[in-house]
């Protein structure tokens, strides 16, 4: 018969226990915090070794290459004594895991470059150094750059920790000998003639008005939103404390974008499993006649396929389906504040080097290396005088859009929601996939939850 | 004089014992000492973690991750909590996709071993090749068998519609083919591990048994019921243990193969959680998914231990 007594020694142990569980995460956190850097300070900087963690370019891993020995080879000339080396992600989950654990460590590399809408994330952990206008004026001031680019550096202009690098502006590309076969004279102005325009292209077995890739990881919060900002709603409230997925305007974005499959049949039901690579070789074919709010990373593709030469960019519709004009509220947002960022980790033991190193990314020379090496559209206003080449053809028109983009709520929890996003609209299509078809009260029961899951992490 | 000798020789024969007895305990104290650093500290450290409201906001400071409770808990094991329809989904899928793929490799693996345990000519060749799915690194299998079970495109469809067996429209990477298309791309890499385990055991049967059923007139039939399969059934049952867990653990191939957002057939436990902690960045309710998978996976590691008796001397 065992003993049922709590004894002193057992006390001791379970106490003993218990205070090494309490003590345990503040002796972790304190050694991670030991190794904690310089605040960023003005003057020479002393030499040292700088290292980056940048995204890395799929598409031209040459040409980044290249890209960045220009870079290094700059900023070693101007600092002697100092070396840069780099690493790279490929992928959006490489990006936020060495974000999470460089935060809670305290420790990681002196530069960070993050996508647009991850910036807010990063702004949240407080683990990078707020720039002051000394430090912008260092690499030139903040008046030298694309102005909507900086709507994403920081949540407002006294408090921005990111340097625009590069852009990725959203517009629609179409296909002109579509377009011409189908007898449309322009690009449509309003959904409502988009869907009309996209109905003369298609002939429902290999040719199609449009593609859509609502299984790719980004491509449906992208549409939601656009259609939501377009009919004057949101998809979170100005508090960034309250979901609005199950809004009116949210389910009304959802099921038209779902309804290119489902109800005009205006895109193959097949592209219920597209990502937005599967959506970039569809528009190479020859047989996609539109793709809404696509950058530019889609051109080495296209250039070297059937498609090349035919094809050409434009501002996208922006007035709802259905309507003539924009509601109340409404904005004529054709794509979203997007693009490339580079911030400087607090912990950094070389803050002032490292911005030295961004003020060579952001010369004009280096800007413009950055559109011929890497077809990405630079941000700093002085490369396009210089270089007018980089808003000549098909660029033009995205050099318009980079100028009318809206900027995305910048709120921490923005990552969250593109999850949840994306879970009703893949589960929706998947059913149009399957069946041809779904039902609203289908779509608003997986909208109420999705928004009822990003309540609960707010 | 004598009495006080031999109460001394005693005394110093215990001691002796005692200190002889602690040995083995001296010669597992390394490994209990990273055992603790490496399993147990951070699966205390993750139940601290389920309690606190760790996330975006408070990473960079997060021994001072706010005190949430057993919120997390609630929200996602409360029938009635936001996250209990995805929670509970994640749990079915995980446990259908584990059982169905361990049932599915257990006769294949188990009639490989048999195979390759008869003296067949090209043995070893054999005993190498079906080796070659388990050493293929799990995303390269991930993306293979994507490529497989693409819509229209895909070898599966191109196959079955060869075959008028189905529609070279048949999607699989969606709806409820999706669990389907997982369970294949497992079985597919995870049947040699049953496989090895069958054959580790077969050749520690001494052929002298099979000598004697022979004599006895046992047909080869018989052999394997009353010889073969209870002298291997200890390690068997070890394999299937092993095996649901490694399955219900299995991340890599569906992310691989369906992505952050997959199907509710394949939204898997540890996808589930992988989502809420690192792409979400809810630190907290991951590290609660996170204890009760454990407490879920040490169910079959129990059962097997009971069934086996380890630890028992007698």
């Amino acid at each position: 018969m065992s003993q049922s007594t709590f004894t002193r020694r057992r006390f001791l142990q379970v106490a003993g226990a218990g205070a090494a569980a309490a003590t345990i995460p503040e002796w972790l956190a304190a050694c991670a915090q030991s190794g904690s850097g310089p605040s960023t300070s003005g003057g020479t900087p002393k030499p040292g070794n700088l290292s980056a963690f940048i995204a890395k370019d799929t598409a031209h891993p040459q040409a980044q290459a290249q890209l960045m020995a220009m870079i290094k080879a700059k900023f070693e000339q101007d600092n002697p004594g100092s070396t840069f080396t780099y690493d790279t992600y490929a992928s959006a989950a490489e990006e936020t895991t060495k974000l999470e654990t460089s935060a809670a460590a305290q420790d990681g590399p002196d530069i960070f470059e993050f996508g647009s809408t991850l910036v807010p994330t990063a702004y949240a952990t407080k683990a990078f150094e707020v720039l002051t206008d000394d430090m912008w004026n260092h690499i030139g001031g903040k008046k030298i750059f694309f102005q909507p680019q900086l709507t994403m550096s920081g949540p407002s202009t006294d408090k921005l920790i990111a340097v625009p690098v590069s852009g990725n502006p959203f517009a629609m590309v179409y296909n002109k000998t579509l377009f011409q076969a189908a007898g449309i004279k322009q690009p449509p102005k309003t959904w409502s003639e988009f869907v009309d325009a996209a109905k003369e292209m298609t002939n429902g077995s290999d040719q199609w008005g449009v593609s859509m890739a609502p299984a790719d990881g980004f491509d449906p919060w992208h549409k939601i939103w656009l259609f939501v900002t377009q009919m004057g709603g949101q998809l979170m409230d100005s508090t960034g404390k309250k979901g609005l997925l199950d809004s009116k305007e949210s389910v009304q974005a959802c099921a038209f974008w779902l309804d290119w499959m489902a109800k005009y049949k205006i895109a193959s039901r097949q592209f219920a499993t597209f990502k937005g690579a599967d959506e970039v070789r569809a528009f190479a074919t020859g047989k996609i006649g539109m793709q809404v709010m696509t950058g530019p990373g889609g051109v080495v593709t296209w250039d070297s396929s059937p498609v090349a030469g035919q094809y050409e960019f434009t501002l996208g519709p922006t007035v709802p389906y259905g309507m003539s004009s924009l509601p109340p509220g409404g904005k004529p947002a054709q794509g979203f504040v997007s693009g490339q960022y580079w911030t400087i980790f607090k912990y950094s033991k070389n803050p002032e080097l490292a911005l030295n190193l961004i003020k060579v990314v952001v010369s004009p020379d280096i800007q413009y290396q950055y559109f011929k090496l890497r077809a990405q559209q630079p941000v700093v206003l002085e490369t396009f005088t210089k270089y007018p080449d980089a808003k000549a053809g098909p660029w033009a028109a995205l050099y318009d859009a980079e100028l009318k983009a809206y900027p995305t709520p910048f709120f921490g929890s923005w990552g969250p929601l593109e999850v949840e996003v994306g879970k009703a609209i893949n589960k929706i299509a998947a059913q149009i996939g399957l069946t041809g078809s779904y039902s609203m009260d289908d779509l608003k029961s997986e909208l109420t939850q999705v928004n009822q899951e990003l309540q609960a992490t707010l | 004089m004598d009495t006080v000798a031999a109460a001394r020789t005693g005394v110093t024969g215990r001691a002796r014992h005692r200190s002889a007895m602690r040995v083995p305990y001296w010669l597992m104290a390394p490994s209990l000492v990273l055992l603790a650093l490496i399993v147990f500290l951070p699966m205390v450290f993750a139940f601290y973690i389920s309690f606190t409201g760790l996330n975006q906001n408070t990473i960079g400071d997060w021994a001072h991750a706010p005190f949430v409770g057993l919120k997390h808990y609630v929200d996602g094991l409360s029938p009635k909590g936001p996250l209990a329809e995805s929670f509970y989904t994640s749990i079915k899928a995980s446990v259908v996709f584990s059982v169905a793929t361990t049932v599915l490799i257990l006769p294949l693996g188990v009639g490989a071993a048999l195979l390759f345990h008869s003296r067949l000519r090209g043995r070893a060749f054999f005993r190498a090749v079906v080796l070659l799915p388990y050493i293929l690194p799990t995303f390269v299998n991930g993306i293979l068998w994507r490529l497989v079970f693409m819509n229209g495109s895909g070898a599966a469809d191109q196959l079955l519609a060869a075959a008028h067996l189905a529609s070279r429209d048949t999607f699989w990477l969606i709806g409820p083919r999706s669990l389907w298309a997982l369970i294949l791309a497992d079985v597919w890499a995870s049947w040699p591990f049953i496989y090895l385990m069958a054959l580790a055991a077969l050749q520690t049967i001494p052929g002298d048994l099979y000598d004697a059923a022979t004599i006895d007139g046992a047909s080869a039939i018989r052999a394997f019921r009353y010889l073969t399969l209870p002298l291997i059934m200890p390690t068997l049952g070890l394999a299937i243990a092993l095996s649901t867990i490694n399955h219900f653990n299995n991340f890599a191939l569906p992310y691989v193969m369906f992505g952050p957002t997959p199907p509710d057939e394949v939204n898997v436990l540890p996808l589930n959680i992988y989502v809420n902690s690192f792409i979400t960045f809810n630190f907290g309710l991951g590290a609660a998914m996170s204890v009760v998978a454990l407490v879920i996976m040490l169910t079959p590691a129990v059962l097997y231990l009971r069934a086996a008796r380890v630890g028992d001397t007698d």
